[in-house]
């Protein structure tokens, strides 16, 4: 029995983040995978030791720049709490209908990086160009398309006007119906379902007990989402479903994120209907925060994301402590590559929605003859040869 | 009410007032919190394991090991505050009980240096880049300077 | 110097990500879609680094990152360029400072052309690209 060990290195034209997997495959099938992290620790719990309550909501926006204003809300939401700080209600409901905006937009991501890595390039591009629009109603509503700066310690930076509200309406018009197609497409076409269904099955009980959250978690049935259960913003005022899909395996992941989708189109909805008066953020700037601790939850499209606040009184906080979601996913998922074989290992990367780009090389040496060949992680996804 | 917070509360632990809601904040010491976390699991199975956070209280010559814990079913969260001597952090694994622990103690050992004793998978460079690892240093010890 | 026409026609890229919080990265997937049209430049993603001409790196170099940094580097061909993209990889933007980012993509290697943003926009990334080409012209590196 000759082991190939085959690292799935830090650079891969589709995943975009750096994490290295050591998969080792007996013939085509996983043995083992080992995943190999810290390319992309960048100390951001220390340094915002230093920083002041302020200058760390932009810094904690970059930790992750897909999901940058769920870190900033868990981060503001958390500082509030300690320091008694009230949001007014229609900063609340600007808050949310911006964070749906962005779980609109990765979840069109991961999906059209989906259809990449399982070689359909021409749905990835399609996905791709019907992503674009999203990205401009999030720039019409905080200024930039990608990392929003929009929060401030009790409140949110900008206002939305009707004339807004209508642009965001209609063009969330096209974007639903769009979506609507991609589901069909992959609820339908022969080659998804080949590569997608009954791959990277994670049964209930071992996804709750190694931690999976999210879309992960919702995929092989369990229903935990942190909107419901331990609601913040506006999200105790506004009627959505939890989705949940039983099938465990990659085609139920991908299915909860596209009808997760669906459903924050109509929370958006809801959110411009029903949008309170009043003001968007305290008259003066809130600068030092009194003693105090909090643990804050909020659902980032790729699940529970964490943060520890300890504050001992002052304008710097003592101790900020992250965990996001993908920490869990990625390193605790290694269950789901049992019994795959070595072209499903990206699928179920991909599947668990990886927060880390990864473009490295595949170098793979056969043991047996001693030879290294070079590949590419999409040539792994389609087959070695 | 949450079955698992009235099975800590018959523990007689020390409970720590909190006005966050659905937060129920404890505390344990480091050799009763396997018997706790396993108590727990059973209570109430469908329980995960959400982060566990170091922090470093230079000044108490502490080392504060924060046990979050998110129980599906109750909808609450159970953090369980387990404080150990700065010289010498040491506390039990628990991730032989919940595996989902792992790759947070795992953090935790490289991060703040807590020692989870029973853990043979805990190694440094974890996530520090090699040049702190070998140095036997935590960045986040409030020791360290930036 | 026939080279540079060849890479000047139809440059092919290699995207590298050294800890970056992706939002230069999903501008990078972004200016690679039609919406954007890289193809009309000759613009295409290289399959592998021996076959690369412009390395475009994007996030603030984490020390573990910087060393497969240097090693893509030199396995790239010559001649080549580096394009650094967003405000961490042209000076660590906010984790500046951090214990484990070294402070910049051009301490590690040559950089021809920075794009600064946070991130930039899809259409600056491009820009940055095809001026490099047209330094080229002049017979730039």
């Amino acid at each position: 029995m000759s082991l190939i060990e085959i690292p799935v290195g830090p650079q891969h034209p589709a995943l975009h983040e750096p994490i290295m997997l050591r998969v080792r495959a007996d013939g085509e099938k996983v043995v083992d995978v080992q995943v190999v992290n810290g390319y992309n620790h960048r100390g951001a719990e220390k340094l915002g030791e230093r920083n002041t309550w302020i200058k760390d909501i932009f810094l904690y926006s970059r930790v992750c720049g897909i999901c940058n204003t769920v870190h900033a809300q868990t981060y503001t939401q958390g500082v509030e709490f300690i320091g008694g700080i009230e949001v007014p209600p229609r900063a609340q409901y600007l808050r949310t209908l911006i964070m749906e905006l962005e779980r609109i937009h990765s979840h069109m991501l991961i999906c059209a990086v989906m259809a990449e890595v399982v070689g359909f390039d021409s749905l990835f591009m399609l996905m791709m160009r019907d992503r674009e629009p999203v990205m401009m109603l999030k720039e019409l509503v905080t200024g930039n398309r990608v990392l929003s700066d929009y929060y401030t310690l009790g409140g949110v930076r900008r206002d939305i006007d009707e004339v807004k509200k209508d642009k965001i309406l209609k063009v969330l018009e096209k974007v639903e119906e769009r979506v609507k197609y991609y589901k069909k497409v992959f609820l339908e076409d022969f080659t998804l379902s080949k590569r997608l269904r009954d791959v990277g099955i994670i049964k209930p009980s071992d996804a709750v007990r190694h931690s999976l959250v999210g879309p992960t978690l919702r995929g092989s049935g369990v229903k935990s989402d942190v909107r419901r259960d331990d609601p913040y913003a506006a999200y105790g005022e506004i009627p959505f479903n939890v989705i949940t899909y039983d099938g465990c395996d990659s085609l139920s992941r991908m299915l909860v994120r596209f009808d997760e989708t669906l459903e924050s189109i109509e929370m958006v909805r809801y959110i411009l209907k029903h949008l309170p008066q009043g003001p968007i953020a305290p008259k003066t700037p809130i600068r030092v925060i009194p003693k105090g601790e909090a643990f804050s939850r909020v659902e980032a499209p790729r699940g529970e994301l964490f943060y520890h606040i300890v504050s001992l009184g002052g304008d710097k906080p003592y101790r900020v402590k992250v965990r996001t979601p993908s920490f869990h996913n990625i390193i605790n998922g290694v269950i789901a590559y049992k019994d795959a074989n070595i072209a499903d290992v990206p699928v179920i990367l991909t599947s668990v929605d990886p927060c880390v780009s990864c473009t490295e090389r595949v170098l793979v040496i056969d043991e047996t003859s001693g030879k290294s060949k070079v590949l590419r992680l999409k040539d792994l996804s389609r087959g070695l040869r | 009410m949450s079955k698992v917070v009235d099975y800590l509360r018959s523990l007689s632990l020390k409970e720590l007032e909190v006005k966050q809601p659905r937060r129920y904040v404890f505390e344990v010491s480091p050799d009763k919190l396997r018997d706790v976390i396993g108590g727990v699991i059973k209570v109430s199975p469908q329980t995960y394991v959400s982060a566990i956070s170091g922090v470093d209280y230079i000044n108490e010559g502490v080392i504060e090991v924060n046990y979050c814990l998110w129980v599906i079913e109750d909808k609450v969260m159970v953090v369980l505050k387990v404080r150990v001597p700065r010289d010498s952090p040491k506390v039990p694994t628990i991730y032989d009980l919940i595996p989902g622990a792992l790759n947070s103690e795992l953090e935790a050992y490289d991060l703040v240096g807590v020692v989870f004793e029973g853990n043979d998978k805990l190694r440094r460079g974890f996530l520090t880049p090699p040049e702190i690892a070998s140095q036997n240093v935590f960045p986040l010890r409030k020791d360290f300077k930036v | 110097m026939p080279s540079m026409k060849l890479i000047k026609y139809s440059p092919w890229l290699l995207h590298f990500n050294t800890g970056a919080c992706n939002g230069c990265d999903i501008e990078v997937l972004a200016a690679l879609t039609p919406y954007y049209d890289p193809e009309r430049f000759g613009v295409k993603l290289a399959p592998n680094p021996r076959h690369a001409d412009v390395m475009v790196v994007t996030g603030a170099v984490t020390k573990k990152a910087a060393e497969r940094l240097k090693r893509l580097y030199d396995q790239m061909p010559s001649p080549k360029f580096v394009v650094a993209v967003g405000a961490c990889a042209i000076s660590g933007g906010v984790f500046a400072g951090s214990y484990s980012v070294v402070n910049g993509v051009d301490k590690v290697v040559p950089v021809s052309m920075y794009v600064p943003g946070c991130p930039p926009r899809p259409e600056a990334i491009l820009y940055g690209i095809v001026k490099l080409l047209s330094k080229l012209d002049g017979g730039g590196k």
